[in-house]
């Protein structure tokens, strides 16, 4: 909280700096809808990873054709604009690495509409995801994409960065709900990509929009398709001795042809964090815990969970617990959707990775994690969507500690060398942004990335539109903007 | 294809293969078109080359692989060379513990499907005609079946996708694990594409365990209100259901039922949901005061399989069916269903698949005028009319699709396709 003679300064300040760019956005959105000010830009520089950048100025437009004003004034002052929903990306995505405009979506957080019947919502991208489904919730409607961050992340943020959660692995990542989506092009042109049914006629540009991490546009209306809750659920939680049994038992159950619409794992750093934070009943001395959740008819479930069971205890679960209530469901998931923030209160820092390897290479690969963690010195724990195979390694550290910040990206590099290696990816669900640019040659070939750009530049993606992301340095983020790049970032950086 | 120039790009061509894998040119006739050449490529490589030597001698590729799709979308405007994909029918690799497959672009999905069946698995899609398509032709087309809106359509399956560009150069997007968003999903913006924008050589996909029991159901009704009314019903419990579709008349007997409109229903699942959702099928039609709720075999989902892509007939310019899909909220299909049925058109049957709202109407014949009154009907729904077959004189007179940004997929033709080399003209006014 700002006193108010620091407030005058600031603003008289504000009267002074206002530069034409300011001016211009002031003018379109109104002045209280714009900040310039450096206290008020420093909120702004930051998204959920460990790298800082601030932008000139920091927009908050209120509909498409505000968005529209705001791309092109961006452009016509020959800065960049950096679109931002609630700024929980984890990979960089909405940091403003060249500085200019920050365009952030949280005024446009109306739902449009909700279409029960033909089951569609029509929203605004800031949205929060967790309001899309406590709006449809009284309908016997769901929205399926489910991020650990549904709490605060927005429905925009979600189509940037085609987000998963727990229960993609039966229900998909965000594009598979995704029907349609009003986008602000990077010339300020306003178009439609998709419909409000699927498989519109033409090149999918939807499927290609979504996942691009605003590189080829802002989204400014999204069309979803929403399911239907099932009519039974059962969740259960069975604890082990280790990871690799934990890993085993993943692929133990999917082998009986059971599809949980959940496998979730926390191992023992993170049982202790979420335990010392509030006791969820995850027994403090468990090496690993396993949640999976089977849904369907009342009939299928409870075949399928006892299905479940035995594989989980032909795999060493030491014990399993099955929730008999909606009560006890919520307790069991307690645990898990609170864990990222107890590690916080146990490490100073922590840093959390995002990879995936095929399923059944979790065993080695989850030991391939602890040993490189421990040749590094630091605590790792992990929780994350074992079904999916898609790894969270969360290391912990203090970055008041000389040179610790710099190891631990280190360490993050051979873990996911580690993923790429067994046959998997760089990141299963919060994208490339500008964090792994440089991983992205582990993966795909020059060609590839070759091919990658000119989607972009069919769009109109140029280094004045959230430049620098995706795609590695010397590809629309020439190597003579890593000075730039380090002037905006306020902690220092390996990626660039 | 006097020039001298032309002659010697054809033989680079033509050089860009052995000599054996060249093909009679009369198999592969496009709207009468043949090809000057047609080659059976046996790898990636070979597809490559094929593109380049073509790119460089400015003459136009096609490639294919069922040839069941090639009367969907404007005719084209050059047609040179004809690459028959299913010369790469491998399986590159199938992990059934992780539920993943690589394939090669041209295998057909009842090769697919038997592989996977070994195994208790399934690639879930039912796309028209039939288990004869390719999988880059599964892609292409993107065409959806009426499982779609039920199970992930391809879009949605696919998990990563090799292609040849016009270049010759192979490129890749996506991976092999079921959960990736690593760069620009390419292998979606190559789905649907119609072969515009690189010729699709090898696939990776998310499998399902196959339902151990799958049941189908047609409900016989009086009119297509109540077979709307029982299909909603059925749609808003969370049954076993693997597609609900609402066939007027005609379609209903052309998929070997009485000629009545009825809602066909598919189950599939463990023994115990499907009998489950067979109990409650038959209290929902017996509240709807249905005529008859009786089990059908799955031929009455292949016949409509079939009738969804039309005839493939390529000999007679004017010879041929016209089917049309048309995208509507599912609350708008039955009366576009009423709409397309009231049309004085021979052989004419109209069906949809509810939750996916994909209307389609197939006709001996239609004119222009009656093709444009459905897309305005379509389009005021909130949807769209594309057109899936038709002989190449409609297929001229109206934009086969009539949906999209042109300016973007224009802008993409022209970075990854900048001399027109694959399928030229297949957009037609959206190129």
């Amino acid at each position: 909280m700002l006193n108010p003679l620091t407030r005058l300064r600031s603003s008289l300040g504000r009267h002074e700096t206002r530069s034409p760019l300011v001016a211009a956005l002031e003018a379109a959105l109104g002045r209280e809808h714009v900040l310039s000010a450096p206290e008020d830009l420093a909120g702004y520089e930051y998204d959920a990873t460990i790298e800082r950048a601030r932008p000139d100025a920091v927009a908050f437009p209120a509909s498409s054709a505000e968005v529209a004003a705001v791309v092109r004034i961006a452009r016509a002052h020959g800065v960049p604009v950096v679109p931002r929903g609630s700024g929980t990306g984890l990979a960089g995505g909405a940091l403003a690495v060249l500085g200019g405009v920050l365009c952030v979506m949280t005024r446009m957080n109306r739902i449009l509409e909700i279409d029960a019947r033909n089951r569609i919502a029509v929203v605004e991208p800031g949205v929060i995801n967790l309001q899309l489904q406590e709006a449809v919730a009284p309908l016997g409607l769901t929205y399926a994409p489910d991020p650990s961050s549904q709490r605060v992340c927005s429905l925009g943020g979600n189509v940037a960065t085609n987000s998963g959660g727990p229960h993609t692995l039966v229900y998909g990542s965000t594009v598979n709900h995704v029907l349609g989506v009003e986008v602000v092009l990077a010339d300020g042109r306003v178009t439609f990509l998709g419909s409000r049914v699927p498989d519109a006629p033409g090149i999918d540009l939807r499927g290609l929009f979504v996942g691009s991490e605003g590189t080829l546009g802002v989204a400014t209306k999204i069309v979803v398709r929403l399911v239907r809750v099932p009519e039974a659920v059962r969740t259960m939680l069975a604890v082990f001795d280790g990871v690799e049994p934990a890993s085993e038992a993943v692929s133990a159950v999917i082998r009986r042809g059971v599809i949980p619409v959940a496998m979730e794992m926390l191992d023992r750093p993170i049982i202790e964090a979420v335990q010392h934070q509030k006791d969820v009943g995850y027994p403090s001395d468990a090496g690993a815990v396993l949640l999976l959740e089977v849904e369907g008819l009342a009939e299928s479930v409870a075949q399928d969970a006892a299905a479940v069971v035995e594989a989980l205890e032909a795999s060493g679960a030491r014990g399993i617990r099955v929730a008999d209530s909606e009560e006890e469901r919520a307790a069991l998931w307690e645990g898990r959707k609170s864990a990222i923030g107890a590690i916080g209160a146990v490490a100073p820092n922590f840093y959390l990775l995002d990879g995936v390897v095929p399923r059944t290479r979790l065993p080695e690969v989850m030991r391939g994690v602890v040993e490189l963690s421990e040749r590094y010195g630091f605590r790792c724990g992990n929780v994350f969507h074992a079904g999916d195979g898609n790894l969270h390694p969360n290391i912990m550290f203090d970055e008041l500690v000389p040179g610790a910040s710099a190891r631990v990206l280190e360490l993050g590099g051979e873990i996911m060398r580690l993923c790429v290696d067994a046959g998997g990816s760089i990141t299963g669900e919060h994208g490339i942004g500008l964090e792994k640019r440089s991983y992205m040659e582990w993966v795909f070939s020059p060609a590839d990335l070759d091919a990658m750009g000119r989607a972009r530049i069919a769009f109109g993606g140029d280094e004045l539109f959230n430049p620098c992301k995706i795609l590695p340095t010397g590809r629309g983020c020439g190597q003579a903007h890593a000075a730039e790049i380090q002037r905006h970032l306020s902690t220092p950086g390996v990626y660039v | 294809m006097s020039s001298l120039t032309s002659t010697t790009g054809l033989e680079a061509v033509r050089a860009a293969v052995p000599l054996e894998r060249e093909r009679p040119v009369e198999d592969y006739r496009i709207d009468t078109v043949a090809p000057a050449v047609a080659l059976r490529p046996a790898d990636r490589a070979e597809v490559a080359s094929v593109l380049a030597a073509a790119n460089e001698a400015g003459l136009a590729v096609v490639p294919q692989g069922a040839r069941t799709a090639l009367r969907l979308g404007a005719p084209l405007e050059r047609y040179d060379v004809a690459l028959d994909m299913r010369g790469l029918d491998r399986i590159v690799a199938y992990e059934p513990e992780d539920l993943t497959m690589t394939v090669e672009a041209g295998l057909t999905l009842e090769a697919l499907r038997a592989h996977l069946a070994e195994r208790g698995q399934e690639l879930p899609v039912d796309t028209p005609p039939g288990d004869e398509v390719t999988v880059g032709g599964l892609l292409a087309t993107a065409r959806p079946g009426a499982w779609r809106g039920h199970l992930p359509g391809q879009r949605d399956l696919v998990l990563g996708v090799t292609v040849a560009q016009p270049g010759g150069t192979l490129t890749t997007s996506g991976g092999r694990v079921v959960k990736n968003v690593s760069g620009y999903d390419l292998h979606r913006m190559h789905t649907g594409a119609l072969g515009t924008l690189g010729a699709i050589v090898e696939a990776s996909f998310k499998l399902a365990p196959r339902p151990p029991a799958v049941r189908s159901v047609a409900i016989r009704c009086t009119q297509t209100a109540q077979a709307e009314a029982i299909a909603f019903d059925l749609w808003d419990r969370t049954l076993a259901t693997r597609a609900i579709s609402l066939l007027a008349p005609a379609a209903a007997e052309a998929a070997g039922l009485s000629s009545m409109p009825h809602v066909l229903v598919e189950f599939g699942g463990s023994e115990a949901a499907v009998s489950r959702s067979l109990r409650d099928l038959h209290d929902v039609a017996a509240l709807g005061h249905a005529l008859a709720a009786d089990e059908v075999d799955a031929s009455a989902w292949a016949r409509l399989r079939r009738l969804a892509a039309g005839d493939q007939a390529h000999d007679d310019a004017s010879a041929g069916d016209v089917v049309l899909r048309l995208g509507v909220p599912p609350s708008e299909v039955a009366r576009v269903i009423d709409a397309a049925s009231a049309l004085d058109a021979a052989g004419l049957a109209a069906w949809a698949h509810l939750a996916a709202g994909a209307v389609l109407v197939r006709a001996d014949a239609l004119e222009v005028a009656r093709v444009l009154e459905l897309r305005a009907i379509a389009v005021e729904a909130g949807g769209f009319l594309q057109i899936e077959a038709a002989p190449a004189a409609l297929r001229t007179a109206v934009d086969a699709f009539g949906a999209g940004d042109l300016v973007l997929s224009s802008a993409l033709r022209e970075q990854f396709d900048p001399r027109g080399t694959l399928n030229p003209g297949r957009w037609g006014t959206a190129s």
